[in-house]
């Protein structure tokens, strides 16, 4: 049971903290000066930050299919990465990826 | 047409929020509660884990920084996306601040080059976050009152990755983005293991390192 003070006093910090994080640059996008070395740092930020998300969800997750150690997930996101670099769709990748995750399992627990 | 173009990748919004939905309930928290906590934090890893530590009744200090330390990802986006409100309202900043997301945020990126002007790049992004929002706050309300309604069967929860990966590839336009992305994959995989989430945060870091040094050695050549 979470009481009710240190619960409002925990969310109200974390909001205040979190909008901070947030809006720290936002709030001063007036004030800052952008020069073109930054802008071109900051377009790299989709490549370094997505792959963290990406990799680690999909490599540290323990599958069912025992002929591949369990690593479907693994394989079939290579597959669906290169069937989205040619089609580039968002919702053919997702529903690609899931149609074949869901067949791989089924598959192997006949 | 930010609203439309997030609409494939919401799949794997839904799941999470069903999880979170039901870490509320399970933390036996008032549906006001949960609605307050999901509307003025609005940040879905740090909430859940800041729900598990506020159950084993874990100190103030240690909630907070857990929360922060994995919300601390925001500042990189923050960092991005101020060029772009340079000359928006104060209210429009606090509304871009307020719904930034991992997905809005990645989704923005993801169609930069469409842009004519700032204020087009923000009223996309603002679409964007505003179906980010509807979607998380109906899941997670879904998940409170229905516990986690998605069949495990279907492995919803990998429609991240892959909407992920849908953001990605858009992004790598030569072989220097493809190196920063190979660089950060390795570093995700070897810093997964950090405490508190903190390997997200350092990967983001020491991979944008990386692409400073290969802005630096292009400059320098």
């Amino acid at each position: 049971m979470i009481h009710d003070r240190y619960f409002f006093l925990n969310v109200i910090l974390l909001a205040i903290g979190t909008l901070a994080i947030r809006g720290s640059f936002i709030a001063f996008s007036g004030k800052i000066k952008n020069s073109e070395k930054l802008r071109e740092l900051f377009s790299y930020i989709p490549a370094a930050i997505l792959p963290a998300f990406i990799f680690p969800a999909t490599f540290f997750h323990r599958g069912i299919v025992e002929s591949i150690y369990g690593k479907e997930r693994v394989l079939i996101l290579i597959a669906s990465g290169i069937v989205f670099f040619f089609v580039r769709s968002t919702l053919l990748i997702i529903s690609l990826g899931l149609v074949l995750l869901y067949v791989a399992t089924t598959i192997s627990t006949i | 047409m930010g609203f439309k173009a997030v609409l494939p990748i919401i799949s794997g919004i839904i799941p999470f929020g069903a999880v979170m939905g039901s870490a509320f309930a399970e933390a036996q928290l008032s549906i006001w509660q949960a609605i307050l906590m999901n509307t003025v934090v609005y940040a879905g890893a740090a909430q859940l884990a800041t729900v598990d530590l506020m159950s084993q009744n874990a100190a103030v200090l240690v909630v907070l920084a857990t929360g922060l330390i994995i919300n601390l990802r925001f500042l990189l986006y923050s960092v991005a996306m101020s060029p772009l409100t340079h000359d928006s309202s104060a209210l429009i900043k606090f509304l871009c601040a307020f719904t930034l997301t991992d997905q809005s945020y990645a989704t923005m990126m993801a169609n930069q080059s469409k842009f004519q002007s700032n204020s087009e790049a923000v009223q996309f992004y603002l679409g964007t976050a505003f179906c980010m929002a509807l979607t998380w706050h109906a899941s997670v309300y879904a998940g409170f009152i229905f516990g986690n309604f998605a069949p495990v069967s279907w492995s919803l929860d990998f429609a991240v990755p892959l909407s992920f990966v849908a953001l990605l590839v858009p992004s790598l336009k030569n072989k220097k983005y493809i190196a920063v992305a190979i660089v950060s994959s390795i570093l995700s995989l070897i810093l997964y293991g950090l405490p508190l989430k903190t390997g997200l945060i350092a990967t983001a870091l020491l991979s944008m390192s990386f692409a400073f040094a290969l802005i630096r050695r292009k400059n320098d050549s």
